[in-house]
């Protein structure tokens, strides 16, 4: 269980949350949208502590994570982080190290797994995602596409509890697009819990379970996808969903 | 020929000198403060005297014959002193003004280097009684007719005065400065025989020079011309320096210099110098405190036969490939010195800057700001300063921390340090901008992986950063190669030291001069190759 309760952040005089609450269950695959500068993100980097939030609370299983900064809110990271994972929209793969390298250096260095068993883990991630050809690759040579698949498997490689994406496919070609969402939907039928940030209609309307229209800093409206696509309760879902047809 | 077997000699020294500097690597305990200087040099058996052999002949210099050794009349006064004492004498190099400084470190028991007799001296340091009464000659050039006598100096040509070479900070300087009263301008050098060579070809419209009588007598057969104007003058007393604390080993300094004043034996050294003369006779007439006089007296036919048997052992030009051939192997064991400071200080300046850099860039304001004043503080101070710092004032700092203790800091451990410290700060800038660059999403990457910030900068933002330095950091190597230079402030002797004392006492300006700029280019060259190599490899890793 993942639960946000009234997050407040701001910028300077700018509230850039106001107020969000959310659930997210175990197994559940929530997707945010919604505008440009509606908060998406930013939502979303504050669970891991990426962001800092100014009030609220944000409770990752039994571990919660204060607003203030100090050893409390560390400690709370140290293992949140350890728990859930992220896919971030530039991958941020390490150029200096291998595919494989990539996917067994948090193992190995955070977790302290034996290095047979991180790589024996880690090819196997790979084959998942379908990179085990690339293992001895430098990310450089790869693809947007290829990266991003990399990133999910070193993410998984933490066997994390949930996984954020934040707008995993918006630095990619519509080809090496459905590469990645085909992967996160393979993901998301394993039973994976993931919160994405995606600008992705069709991932959101096919694989979602819980969709939340994020405008203004406010949550606009929440609700599976049928509700969300078909019948849109409040003018912000509408004007939303239809400026993205376009 | 006997030059075949100097190569793999020379090759063989490269290779031992490492071993050889390692023994004097580390702080050591300082055996010579705090007791009885005599009682110390006696257990010790060897009396440490300091002097420059960049000074040159007829003071301290090197063998003609053979380089590795050292004349001069000093260092046979040297061997003097230390007989009368009963123990060996030991040379020991620093520059010509820092030797006071080095003896008071400890370092050396006395300073026996053409120091003159001063007021300010002796109100500081143990000053013995003269051993060599010293005059001043003036020098014209042989070709220059309006320059006959000391009035002509003050008389302007071509409309701006006349302008006289002498050795800075020297009694030579006030002379003319008396003597001229304004009305003659001064040219500063740090060499006698630069002095020389720049009056003989007439460099910044030296008319002239004034140069101590000694050094004119060693070296005029090389200055053909020059020629001597108007009687020596200026009179002054060389003396032997000691600590002030030392009166003991000053004593013994002025029973040994006594004696050989009376028995001869002073007469004998300066005369195989060319260096004996009316002045110096005349000194033997004066009475001691017995009533009896100071000096041997001798016939002045006895004299002029002496004089004219040691004309053997005035200067002699070497040059061309005689002169490489004979000293080139010195200035390759100099510059495996210039080498080794440099692949010992570099590391320790990269891992320095990095700390520093780590430090500003992520540490506790606590920390930051310390850090930014360290690189601000080492960027704006010249290294020479630096150097001097820690070579002299480190040790007196050590004494006020530990008491008693005795500890101090050797010379090569004091280059390394400060060449370490002084490019520790352009290190740290070049490894922050490095760091900066590197994008902000591999550390929250890293960060979303659970890793410590420690962790992540180690394993990922360090390494990444160290590739794109490595260019720039390869460049300052190349740099920190050639501001070894600086070291023999502090009494190392490294290529271009070794270089100047070679150069001077040979007169081979040229062909050392050029040796030398090739072992520099040998040693910076294969640096430059690998700068370019390793920007092309990271721009080759960038475009993929």
């Amino acid at each position: 269980m993942i639960e946000l309760t009234n997050i407040i952040k701001r910028y300077e005089q700018h509230e850039v949350l106001r107020g969000v609450s959310l659930t997210v269950a175990d197994g559940e695959v929530c997707v945010l949208l919604g505008p440009s500068g509606g908060g998406k993100s930013t939502l979303l980097r504050t669970i891991n502590g990426l962001e800092t939030f100014d009030s609220g609370t944000i409770r990752v299983g039994d571990v919660t994570l204060p607003a203030a900064a100090g050893p409390e809110r560390e400690l709370a990271l140290g293992k949140i982080r350890q728990r859930v994972g992220m896919v971030f929209q530039q991958f941020n793969l390490f150029p200096h190290r291998t595919v494989l390298q990539n996917v067994t250096e948090a193992p190995i260095h955070v977790l302290k797994q034996p290095k047979d068993s991180a790589i024996a883990n880690a090819r196997r991630l790979l084959d998942r995602v379908g990179m085990l050809d690339k293992q001895n690759a430098r990310p450089g040579s790869l693809s947007g596409g290829q990266q991003q698949r990399v990133a999910i498997a070193r993410t998984l490689a933490m066997s994390p509890e949930a996984v954020l994406f934040d707008e995993p496919t918006s630095a990619l070609d519509p080809r090496t697009t459905a590469e990645v969402i085909s992967v996160m939907t393979d993901l998301a039928a394993a039973g994976q819990r993931m919160i994405v940030v995606t600008h992705a209609m069709s991932f959101a309307r096919t694989v979602a379970h819980q969709v939340h229209i994020l405008h203004a800093g406010t949550i606009a409206e929440s609700g599976p996808p049928q509700q969300i696509f078909d019948d849109p309760q409040t003018e912000i879902t509408r004007d939303f969903l239809s400026e993205a047809d376009n | 020929m006997e030059h075949s077997g100097l190569l793999p000699n020379m090759f063989r020294k490269l290779l031992l000198l490492p071993a050889f500097v390692s023994l004097f690597v580390g702080i050591m305990p300082n055996s010579l403060k705090a007791y009885d200087a005599l009682d110390a040099i006696r257990k010790r058996g060897t009396l440490i005297w300091g002097a420059d052999q960049e000074g040159g002949g007829p003071f301290v210099y090197p063998n003609p014959e053979n380089p590795e050794a050292l004349v001069g009349f000093e260092v046979e006064l040297a061997e003097l002193i230390a007989a009368h004492l009963g123990v060996k004498a030991e040379f020991a190099q620093g520059q010509w003004d820092k030797l006071p400084d080095i003896m008071e470190r400890g370092d050396i028991d006395i300073v026996l280097n053409g120091y003159e007799w001063t007021p300010n001296r002796a109100e500081r340091y143990g000053l013995s009684i003269p051993y060599y009464i010293y005059e001043l000659q003036l020098l014209g050039k042989v070709a220059d007719d309006s320059l006959t006598s000391w009035d002509d100096l003050l008389q302007p040509v071509d409309g701006r005065p006349r302008k006289v070479s002498v050795l800075g900070g020297t009694a030579a300087q006030d002379y003319v400065e008396q003597f001229g009263k304004g009305a003659i301008d001064l040219a500063l050098f740090d060499g006698a025989t630069d002095a020389m060579e720049a009056t003989e070809l007439g460099l910044s419209d030296v008319d002239a020079n004034l140069q101590d009588l000694p050094v004119w007598t060693f070296y005029g057969e090389g200055y053909k011309r020059l020629r001597p104007i108007g009687p020596a003058v200026g009179r002054g007393y060389y003396v032997v320096m000691t600590r002030t604390a030392d009166t003991d080993l000053l004593k013994a300094v002025n029973e040994a210099i006594l004696k050989a004043l009376q028995d001869g034996s002073l007469r004998e050294i300066f005369t195989r110098y060319r260096m004996w003369n009316e002045t110096q006779a005349a000194r033997g007439l004066e009475t001691n405190s017995n009533g009896g006089f100071v000096g041997s007296l001798i016939s002045g036919a006895q004299t002029q036969q002496e004089l004219a048997e040691a004309e053997a052992n005035s200067f002699e030009k070497s040059s061309g490939w005689a002169v490489i051939w004979q000293r080139g192997g010195l200035l390759i064991d100099a510059a495996g010195m210039t080498v080794l400071l440099s692949v010992v200080a570099m590391p320790l300046a990269v891992l320095i800057g990095l700390l520093i850099a780590l430090a500003r860039l992520y540490g506790p304001a606590w920390l930051r700001i310390p850090a930014a004043f360290y690189v601000e503080l080492v960027r704006g101070t010249p290294l020479v300063l630096q150097l001097y710092l820690i070579y002299f004032l480190l040790p007196k700092f050590l004494d006020m921390l530990f008491p008693g203790m005795g500890l101090s800091i050797n010379a090569f451990s004091a280059a390394v340090l400060g060449l370490a410290i002084n490019y520790s700060a352009y290190e740290a800038e070049i490894y922050r901008g490095g760091i900066k660059s590197i994008p902000k999403g591999q550390m929250e990457a890293a960060m979303s992986l659970g890793m410590s910030k420690s962790l992540a900068l180690r394993r990922i933002i360090v390494p990444q950063a160290t590739r794109l330095v490595l260019p720039p950091m390869t460049n300052d190597f190349i740099a920190l190669f050639k501001d070894t230079a600086v070291c023999s402030v502090i009494t190392v002797v490294e290529l271009s030291k070794m270089y100047y004392i070679q150069a001077r006492s040979a007169g081979a300006i040229v062909e050392l001069g050029l040796l030398t700029a090739f072992l520099y280019l040998a040693m910076s060259y294969p640096l430059s190759l690998l700068t370019n190599r390793l920007e092309k490899n990271l721009s080759q890793e960038r475009r993929s």
